[in-house]
């Protein structure tokens, strides 16, 4: 479960990285609005500018200047100066409404100063004998009617903020870890299964919970896998017990077959061209009971049920007794053996099945027999080469062209071929070898002998 | 004839098919087997074990009431005797389960008649040795009872080792026998890395049995494979 972690560990950088952006925004947000909106100051600094602004003529009439009564007009403010001594209004501005009053008690004008005179927001400013109050229009500004705040709370602000902040944080962190821990809980199972799926074991998922529908899928992906699975497996096994059979089957006849010609070739009393004839038998013979040998196993490689039962062994060893049961049947030199491997070598250490490495062996010595007349020389050498041992079995015979060697190397057979099989390759022998050597972990390659005949190299890995 | 005595051994053949058995019958017969007994069952096979008393018995894996590997287990019992297999199963599990059951040898259907006569006579050397066996070379005479030689009328002494090496290539008289092979015959299993004592022991015994030891011609050397015994 690698990817548990993981997966837990993005959740939360995803979280931190979302209060950051947050915290962000909400403060771009705020200084777009604040900048956006009519700062709160502006209407008392236009009140102390009036009450400075304000002239009084000789004659005793208050003036206002041109451009501060043109300020006062776009904002749809109106304004009044009440005079200190006698609580009256003595200037105002031509808009005025009438239902505001002309004379103030000292409680009205500390309510206008907090508030409100008819619902217009009201706002003052200082002069050396009077206040000038400036009123806006209804609904433009809202006042605080009670413009004080606990001191501490004041001082404490910036804490205040900051614990509010982490409270926050942490209950949207608490809520986050639950509701996903959860979800991890029902996404581990499936992950599971996924991972199981395709090793073979056998999968099967609860069916409850938010990711019921998804289990329910994988553990119908797993049944159909098994049934595939087993319905190859049943194919293939049909046709390899097809192939066992019907060799097994042949083994008896043709035992009487080759035992009688055997008996024929050898009887002294019969005349010379029926002994041959009865050789021929006997070498064709041969050639079928090699066939179904070779069929079989092929067959058994190919689906795998052709048990490999590798142990440490010298190859040397192998390759030797190999040869030398060739040469105990080859009693007149037919096809004489040369053994080219250095003296020095003494052994070559590797991981295999014995009688399986034998019969790749003896394939490749039968095949140089069969595909070469009586006198050419097989040449055999076994080597130790950086973690490799090298088994080259090669002939001084007709050999095979450059594309015969690369169909050799690369063309399938037909046994494990999938597409038209209407031209008849080589034959089984040389695909039995491949079949061995790949089942070791070997490689096998196919060339010309340096004495111009054919040439087969197996490399395999050596037993450390 | 070196093997006659071995020809005189009562052989019994057990297989379902008549005329396998009848062909196995005239392959023996040609090759001087007098004392040969048939059976086409385990039945038959266990009867005929009683009364004829062999001393090889050849078995087909496939019998109408049974297998060859369980009709092994009473035959047995009756008396101790090599058990050669006829299978038209060449596969490696039947092979294994015959041999771990006690069976001596394997033949795997079809058979060429000099492979079987070959085999059931190498059981038979094997089980049967012959009283007093003196192997004649061309110089001198092997007494393997007394490990000794006799060459010239003189008797030269064999080492254990030497006996055994000698002994291994008698019983693949005039075949080659891999210098492996004769290091497992002297050192046993695992004979890693005693070619050389091999070659010292070959020198030595060329010295006892041949005429002319930097001429041999009773111990043949096969070149990087092994080693021949040429007997009369």
């Amino acid at each position: 479960m690698k990817s548990m972690p993981k997966l837990i560990r993005r959740f939360v950088g995803i979280l931190l990285l979302s209060f950051l952006l947050l915290l962000v925004l909400n403060f771009t947000l705020l200084i777009v609005f604040t900048l956006r909106q009519t700062p709160n100051a502006r209407p008392w600094k236009m009140a102390e500018d009036v009450a400075r602004a304000l002239t009084q003529t000789e004659d005793g009439a208050y003036v206002l200047p041109d451009d501060i009564l043109l300020e006062l007009e776009n904002s749809n403010a109106w304004g009044i100066l009440i005079a200190d001594s006698t609580m009256q209004v003595v200037w105002q501005t031509d808009n005025l409404p009438e239902t505001v009053p002309t004379s103030y008690t000292l409680s009205a004008i500390a309510a206008l100063t907090r508030g409100y005179i008819d619902g217009y927001p009201t706002f003052t400013g200082e002069r050396e004998n009077g206040l000038v109050v400036l009123g806006y229009p209804k609904d433009s500004f809202w006042k605080h009617i009670w413009p004080s705040w606990d001191y501490y709370t004041i001082a404490n602000l910036p804490k205040t903020i900051l614990c509010v902040l982490v409270i926050n944080m942490t209950l949207i962190f608490l809520i986050y870890v639950i509701a996903n821990s959860k979800l991890l809980k029902s996404v581990r199972p499936i992950v599971e299964g996924i991972r199981n799926l395709p090793t073979g074991e056998t999968v099967h998922l609860q069916e409850t919970g938010v990711l019921s529908e998804i289990a329910a899928n994988i553990n119908r992906t797993f049944d159909i896998l098994k049934a595939q699975q087993y319905q190859l497996r049943k194919k293939e096994t049909a046709r390899a017990n097809w192939i066992a059979g019907v060799s097994h089957d042949i083994r008896t006849p043709l035992s009487m077959v080759m035992g009688y010609a055997g008996q024929l070739k050898e009887d002294t009393g019969l005349p010379g061209e029926a002994r041959q004839k009865a050789a021929v038998i006997v070498k064709q013979s041969e050639r079928m009971k090699n066939l179904i040998n070779d069929l079989n196993l092929a067959s058994k490689l190919e689906y795998n049920m052709q048990p490999i039962h590798p142990a440490r062994e010298n190859m040397i060893t192998i390759v030797r007794q190999v040869v030398v049961d060739f040469m105990n049947l080859d009693i007149d030199e037919k096809h004489p053996i040369i053994w080219e491997t250095d003296e020095a070598l003494t052994a070559c250490p590797v991981n295999v099945d014995k009688e399986l490495i034998k019969r790749a062996l003896s394939n490749l010595i039968q095949n140089s027999i069969r595909h070469n007349e009586r006198g050419y020389r097989i040449y055999v050498s076994v080597a130790s080469e950086s973690k490799t041992c090298k088994v080259e079995i090669y002939d001084d015979g007709i050999g095979a062209s450059d594309e015969q060697l690369e169909k050799l190397n690369h063309a399938p057979h037909y046994m494990v071929c999938d597409e038209n099989t209407t031209h008849q390759r080589h034959g089984l022998g040389l695909l039995i070898v491949k079949q061995i050597i790949a089942a070791h972990g070997g490689e096998t390659a196919i060339g010309h002998s340096p004495y111009g005949g054919f040439s087969v190299t197996l490399i395999l890995p050596t037993a450390d | 004839m070196k093997d006659a005595y071995l020809k005189e051994k009562r052989i019994l053949l057990v297989d379902d098919e008549q005329e396998l058995l009848n062909m196995v019958v005239s392959i023996l017969k040609a090759e001087g087997f007098r004392n040969v007994a048939t059976a086409k069952t385990m039945e038959e096979a266990l009867a005929s074990a009683l009364a004829f008393q062999p001393e090889l018995a050849v078995l087909d894996v496939m019998l109408p009431d049974g297998d060859g590997f369980s009709l092994m287990k009473p035959l047995k019992e009756k008396g101790e005797y090599p058990i050669l297999f006829l299978t038209a199963r060449g596969e490696d599990d039947d092979k294994f389960r015959g041999f771990g059951l006690g069976a001596d040898d394997y033949v795997i259907k079809p058979f060429l008649p000099k492979e079987l006569i070959f085999r059931i006579l190498a059981i038979l050397r094997r089980s049967y040795r012959e009283e007093n066996p003196r192997v004649k070379l061309h110089d001198s005479e092997i007494d393997f009872d007394r490990a000794e030689v006799l060459k010239g009328g003189e008797h030269i002494p064999l080492t254990a080792k030497e006996h055994d090496i000698l002994a291994c290539l008698y019983r693949n008289a005039g075949r080659i026998v891999t210098i492996d092979a004769l290091c497992e015959a002297a050192w046993g299993e695992n004979p890693f890395g005693y070619e050389n004592s091999l070659m010292a022991h070959i020198r030595r015994i060329r010295e006892k049995i041949e005429g002319d030891p930097s001429r041999p011609v009773s111990l043949i050397t096969v070149k990087g494979l092994g080693y021949k015994l040429i007997a009369d």
